[in-house]
């Protein structure tokens, strides 16, 4: 993971929203956002799940890597950045491409958007908008010694299994402590619902 | 016969990295050649080439080499590679899924209007336009200007009439004080206008908007700055020339071919490359509307929602499976599906019922 990352605990996110709309107040973001929130079972469950771009590291950036016109920057920190507007073509590689589900495609406009780690801020110092107004800490943006000092029973994990693949990642997800270094990338959930749905 | 043996028993990996070290050059080279060979032959073995656009004229050969140089560097990947072929397939073979008039308005609507930069913002459209017209109308007088393809040469016995000819060969005549004459030989003013116009606002939007901490010079700023200095050195010329006797003439040609030429050169390599990508990747959309229509869509293997065409998905999967990309499969599940997997993933394994 990076030195200083977003670690996401979706134990701690109420699913308020707020991150959703200090995203857009970013000033590279230029009103739009560029966070999810997903509600994992609602109507059975409180769970919520917000999805940053994970800034994967190994294997660097699938988005990237799937581009046809080099539209996506990856920084030597290892932050990967929204599309460039002048070279991006729309094709939505990326988005199907991403282990994720991060990049959003305006289709009129011929351009993906993805989350940056608020790169204007976070370059400078400042934290990224979701991570600043989190009233849960459920994003929380820092070094992991600041994570652990924090919360001592918990540890990040950026290992994701899709299968067949890991994704090392840039961001973490937070887990508790002793458990599995690897966290499931819901490639399997779905395979063993589909698999069910089969029989 | 059998003095070499290594030599004969070179490994075949090795030659093909050998040809794949050298597509790149070896393109840039037939590029540049084919361009010498075209100006030599349009200029009448150089008969009618201008020697003070020399520079220029080398500039563009240098630009044909950096350009073939690049694009095959970039073609080789292969996302790039497969809709290169896909995207020119379509234009060139639209089939019957795709009336030839699609193929007219995608590239008018894309390549010349670009209508999706309006989609951005008006402000932002109508500057790019200023730009993409202002540089394409400059390139279209100056290329053949500087390959010696076109030249003019005064009519015997009078004033202001001039013999335009084109490889050579004598057209028409034009009256440089006539109206029609005054709009050709000001054609490239009216080029550094646009320009001009298009660039300050691209340039004023970089220097005052919020977040603008993340303009990169190299990348930004510079290629507004290298097409603005172009104009306003071009545009000196002609004040040089009509309202002040020729002052600073020469020195002012040679700071406005020092603009040209270092921006030609620098064209495959920085920002500018964009209009080299963008033109080539101008059919991936006839692609994608002909196999959706050939080929059906595919939809998301949990919620139903149609995620794309089937082929197309069908390619990005070639394309994640030649890049070592082993989760392919996973393509056919939508990006709102992936996230609440992973979801009820952690919900389940990492910390159950949170």
């Amino acid at each position: 993971m990076r030195k200083k990352a977003l670690f996401i605990d979706p134990g701690r996110c109420i699913g308020c929203q707020a991150c959703v709309a200090a995203c857009r107040e970013c000033d590279s973001h230029k009103g739009r956002s560029m966070i999810h929130l997903d509600y994992v079972d609602m109507g059975n469950s409180a769970a919520a799940m917000p999805t940053v771009c994970m800034h994967c590291s190994d294997p660097v950036a699938p988005c990237a890597q799937v581009c046809p016109v080099d539209a996506i920057p990856v920084g030597t920190d290892g932050v990967v950045g929204t599309a460039s507007p002048e070279l991006c073509i729309g094709c939505g590689n990326c988005v199907h491409a991403c282990p994720f589900g991060v990049p959003k495609l305006d289709i009129p406009e011929m351009l993906q958007y993805k989350c940056d780690l608020c790169y204007d801020r976070s370059s400078q110092g400042l934290l990224p908008m979701c991570a600043s107004v989190c009233p849960t800490d459920a994003l929380f943006y820092g070094t992991y010694d600041e994570l652990v000092a924090k919360r001592p029973n918990a540890r990040a994990v950026d290992v994701f299994d899709f299968g067949n693949q890991s994704v090392v990642t840039g961001n973490a997800l937070v887990a508790p402590a002793g458990g599995e270094d690897v966290i499931p990338g819901g490639y399997s959930v779905w395979n063993e619902f589909l698999s069910e749905e089969k029989v | 016969m059998s003095d070499h043996p290594t030599t004969r028993s070179a490994p075949p990996a090795d030659s093909a990295a050998l040809a794949g070290r050298l597509r790149a050059p070896v393109a840039g080279a037939a590029v540049a050649l084919v361009l010498t060979g075209a100006i030599l032959a349009g200029s009448r073995n150089l008969d009618n080439f201008d020697v003070a656009l020399l520079g220029y004229a080398i500039g563009t050969v240098v630009l044909g080499f950096g350009a073939a140089y690049r694009t095959v560097l970039w073609a080789e990947s292969p996302a790039a590679r497969r809709y290169l072929v896909r995207g020119w397939k379509a234009i060139l073979k639209p089939g019957p899924g795709l009336p030839k008039s699609v193929v007219r308005r995608t590239a008018l609507s894309t390549l010349l209007l670009q209508r999706f930069i309006a989609e951005r913002s008006t402000a932002r459209w109508l500057a790019h336009q200023g730009l993409f017209w202002g540089v394409i109308s400059a390139s279209l007088i100056t290329f053949p200007l500087t390959f010696g393809w076109i030249h003019f040469r005064a009519v015997e016995g009078t004033e202001s009439l001039y013999w335009i000819y084109m490889n050579g060969v004598r057209t028409i005549s034009v009256d440089a004080l006539g109206s029609a004459g005054w709009l050709m030989f000001h054609g490239l003013n009216f080029s550094a206008v646009l320009v001009i116009g298009g660039g300050a606002w691209f340039l004023y939007q970089r220097w005052s908007e919020r977040g603008n901490n993340l303009t990169r010079f190299g990348r930004d700023l510079l290629p507004l700055i290298a097409l603005i200095a172009i104009s306003v050195s071009g545009l000196l010329l002609t004040v040089s020339s009509s309202f002040m006797d020729g002052f600073a003439y020469q020195p002012l040609a040679f700071i406005h071919m020092c603009t040209v030429v270092l921006t030609l050169v620098w064209i495959p390599f920085g920002k500018f490359f964009h209009t080299v990508q963008r033109p080539a990747m101008i059919g991936i959309h006839l692609h994608k509307e002909a196999s959706l229509a050939s080929g059906g869509s595919l939809e998301c293997r949990v919620c139903g929602a149609e995620i794309e065409g089937a082929v197309f998905v069908g390619d990005l999967q070639k394309t994640m499976a030649e890049l070592g990309l082993d989760y392919s499969g996973w393509v056919e599940t939508c990006p709102a599906c992936k996230r609440i997997a992973r979801g009820a993933s952690y919900r389940t394994d990492v910390k159950a019922g949170f």
